[in-house]
């Protein structure tokens, strides 16, 4: 309970400071129109911000560089729903169900849905940093190789859960990807694979081909349509969901939150991956798993929630351990230790108050990312009732303009285009483009933890099964790959099938 | 025919004349616009963090603000390698680090380090060797006799293989004659995380980026690869003192492409000079765990041609080369 008082002290140190809230709301605001615009991410934000706090106070500093990190994860949500464009990595999985929400003509509810899970995760997500910091803390120093490797590999079995249509097509897609990720570097040797000589390859120009997949290949569609096609979608719709639908998304936001939290805490994995785990999570326990990917406003709230959920789970080791959980927390620990800060397990006990302050201010953030976002849907989902001649020529300059921010390279925008062609051909054909994107984000992880475990095992596979929590992130792998080809075979009336499947664990 | 031949002549002239008043109104109103920085690494990081910190103070001895362009991907190659292709009109110079005398040796770029004109350097920060708080070693001779006596046995963590972390760690093995477990990780921060976890022995990242575990008592640095003891460390030994004569540093410096004007880089290495003598860069850079270490072009160019050589000799003898 002395936690509870020292935060109720933060809030009252915090109103106290009108320059820290007046950050708190030009961060958050910040944050959300960068990741709307693709290719822009939080970690630039932050990262662009940096210099600015320089000559800040503290507090009102790392409000700042808080609100636009939330922000960030937020924002990109919202052009995921709308448009199919995830502004960031985490909202690919946002985009699964929110686009098709809204060609269904329910692009009000689903951003309201997505404001509320991301204020609830990010919130959870800040009650856990502070109440649960020191219990959590150790854990993230558990995860080695082997764990990161575990975990990257269940990333890849969520391909089976999000391949909604055909599962044979989304492995497909899923094996591109894998194949597109083994460009660049090797991990371990150092040595480029597949560059053709083009310095530009050596890493896999990820954000370009996820820009393309998704925005690009949708501009390309639109001009491709006729006028017609798209006046089911402009619909809007009530903004807030009613209570009895928001009562049946409660359990999966709690969840997803928790998830999210879970896996921000742990070096080296983000929002990014939480927001597709929650998502599997989501279609596992929901009644209806036949509805994800169909338009299904519960992996709206499951990949919102954990996404924002991550924000505090990052925070956490970071603060604790001095260890940034992701590239955004990483620019953050720069912050803090600019401002005389010394994170780690000191920092609680020697600047209390100043850390209490700061916590009460993220709250404040997240409750101004709120009531931005519930003012501004009104206006932003009328982006869906621009024109097509309008809406997708801008759609493809934004394309071009936010991969050329990324790296200031043209190389890039070549790759983005190319991505965009590759992702309306998949269109047509009916590939999802998600599984690309997420063999992209987990294929390099689970590549380079698979080999540095390895050797750091002096070449022992015995890794794989004498670690606890290896053991368990692979069962759980095995489970999600396993599970919809164990309900197709009973399905079919053959006794004998289900029982091999069920027994092959 | 005749006309032709007028009309090429008045082009020449022209052009000529075009040229001549050109570079005149180059080197007499140098700078007269914007000058870009490009960084070969992303925003946020250490060289992105040195660079934004200079054209911050640099203000003051500009007429126009410093642009800072990130040009990341390939370990530093491709920003390197855009620094070399730049036009070199003074506008467009560059934050060249260690790498742009280590890529060229592993054949992954196509230029060499003299394509680079060096201006002053403004950073550097030497390898460590590093080790958990609860390890056994106290000093650099017990870490190194287990080493000697366990080969393969110690792992240490670096921040990518080829990386300046790595080859210090291949370094100090090829110079006691000791072998390690080298472990890559993607960048400096992961394989101090490791290290913290217990799942390796040692890192040799610099001590500016586990002087906070230090100061939280959880790390320990042994010995430090520096010529001379250093700023903030000054109770810990150098390699030298324990007789291994190995000094490896990373460093972070202006430079700019090989046909920049004379006349021009004088103005630059002025400028640069006060910047880096300018208070707010110091204390920036302190305030970031950074370490000062100007150098003017001169000494700055000795330093890059010592580690061309060294890196050369060190990376075919690993067999990294090609």
């Amino acid at each position: 309970m002395q936690d509870f008082s020292m935060l109720i002290n933060g809030v009252l140190a915090l109103f106290d400071q009108p320059m820290s809230l007046l950050f708190a709301v030009l961060g958050v605001t910040l944050g959300v129109l960068l990741g709307i615009l693709p290719g822009l991410t939080a970690t630039m934000g932050v990262a662009i911000l940096l210099p600015f706090t320089f000559g800040m106070d503290p507090v009102p500093a790392l409000l700042m560089i808080s609100g636009v990190y939330f922000g960030g994860i937020y924002g990109g949500s919202i052009t995921a729903i709308l448009l199919n464009i995830p502004g960031t990595p985490a909202a690919a999985a946002t985009a699964l169900d929110g686009y098709q929400l809204t060609r269904q003509g329910k692009a009000g509810i689903t951003l309201g849905t997505a404001t509320l899970s991301s204020f609830i995760g990010g919130t959870i997500s800040i009650l856990i940093l502070i109440f649960m910091a020191p219990l959590l803390a150790d854990f993230a120093l558990k995860f080695s190789a082997a764990e990161n490797f575990a975990l990257a590999v269940f990333g890849l079995s969520i391909i089976v859960s999000i391949s909604s249509h055909s599962m044979l097509k989304g492995l497909i897609a899923g094996g591109i990807g894998l194949l597109i990720a083994t460009v660049g570097l090797d991990p371990m040797s150092g040595y480029p694979r597949f560059t053709g000589g083009f310095n530009e390859l050596m890493s896999v120009p990820f954000i370009p081909i996820m820009i393309g997949l998704f925005a690009a290949s949708e501009a390309f569609k639109s001009l491709s349509e006729t006028q017609a096609a798209r006046s089911s979608a402009s619909a809007i719709g009530r903004i807030i969901p009613s209570w009895s639908t928001f009562k049946g998304l409660i359990p999966t936001i709690l969840r997803s939150a928790g998830l999210g939290s879970f896996i921000g805490s742990i070096p080296g994995a983000g929002a990014d991956i939480a927001s597709f785990v929650a998502y599997n999570e989501a279609k596992r326990f929901s009644k209806n798993k036949e509805n994800f990917g169909k338009g299904e406003l519960q992996g709206v709230a499951a990949a919102e929630s954990a996404s924002n959920g991550c924000t505090g789970g990052a925070l956490l080791p970071m603060l604790t351990l001095g260890i940034p959980g992701d590239a955004v927390t990483a620019v953050m620990l720069g912050a803090l230790v600019l401002q005389g800060l010394q994170p780690g397990p000191m920092l609680f006990a020697e600047h209390g108050e100043l850390v209490f302050t700061v916590f009460a201010g993220m709250l404040f953030c997240y409750l101004i990312l709120l009531a931005i976002g519930l003012a501004s849907l009104r206006m932003v989902v009328k982006i869906i009732r621009i024109p097509k001649a309008i809406l997708t020529p801008t759609i493809l300059s934004l394309c071009v303009v936010g991969t050329y921010a990324i790296n200031n390279s043209v190389f890039d925008i070549a790759i983005m285009l190319a991505a965009g062609i590759a992702g309306y051909i998949m269109q047509k054909r009916d590939f999802p483009p998600s599984p690309i994107v997420l063999a992209l984000i987990m294929g390099p992880m689970a590549e380079s933890n698979f080999r540095r475990a390895l050797s750091l095992q002096g070449g022992s596979y015995d890794f794989l099964y004498t670690r606890p929590i290896t053991v368990v992130l692979l069962s759980i792998a095995l489970l999600t790959l396993s599970y919809p080809i164990y309900r197709k075979l009973r399905s079919k009336p053959k006794a004998q099938a289900a029982a091999d499947a069920a027994s092959g664990q | 025919m005749k006309s032709r031949k007028l009309v090429s002549t008045l082009a020449k002239a022209i052009i000529t004349s075009t040229f001549i008043l050109g570079s005149i109104a180059s080197a007499a109103s140098y700078p007269s616009k914007q000058i870009e920085v490009i960084v070969p690494y992303s925003a946020g990081g250490g060289t992105d963090l040195v660079t934004r910190a200079f054209a911050d103070a640099a203000k003051q001895y500009l007429p126009e603000a410093m642009g800072v362009v990130n040009k990341t991907g390939g370990g530093g190659a491709v920003g390197l390698s855009e620094i070399v292709r730049a036009r070199a009109d003074g506008y467009h110079i560059g934050m060249g680090t260690v790498e742009l005398a280590m890529l060229p040796h592993l054949g992954m770029v196509t230029f060499q380090a003299e394509d680079f004109v060096p201006i002053a350097r403004l950073n550097a920060e030497p390898s460590a060797i590093s080790v958990n708080a609860d390890s056994p070693w106290q000093t650099y001779d017990e870490f190194i006799a287990h080493a000697k006596a366990n080969p393969g046995a110690i792992r240490i963590g670096n921040s990518g293989t080829g990386a300046i972390w790595h080859l210090a760690a291949e370094a100090l093995a090829d110079k006691t004659g000791t072998q390690f477990s080298h472990i890559p990780y993607d960048g400096a921060n992961p394989a101090v995380t490791a290290l913290l976890g217990g799942h390796i022995e040692a890192v040799t990242v610099s001590p500016a980026e586990v002087a906070n575990h230090v100061k939280n008592g959880k790390v320990r640095i042994l010995t430090i690869m520096s010529d001379e003891r250093i700023a903030g460390f000054e109770d810990i030994p150098t390699l030298k003192e324990s007789g291994v004569d190995l000094s490896i540093m990373t460093w972070r410096g202006i430079v700019v492409p090989k046909k920049t004007p004379e006349d021009i880089q004088m103005v630059l290495r002025d400028a640069v000079k006060q910047t880096a003598n300018d208070d707010g860069f110091k204390s920036a850079l302190a305030k970031m765990n950074l370490t000062h270490a100007y150098l003017d072009a001169p000494e700055f160019q000795k330093t890059i041609s010592r580690d061309d050589v060294f890196f050369k000799d060190l990376m075919k003898k690993l067999g990294l080369g090609s």
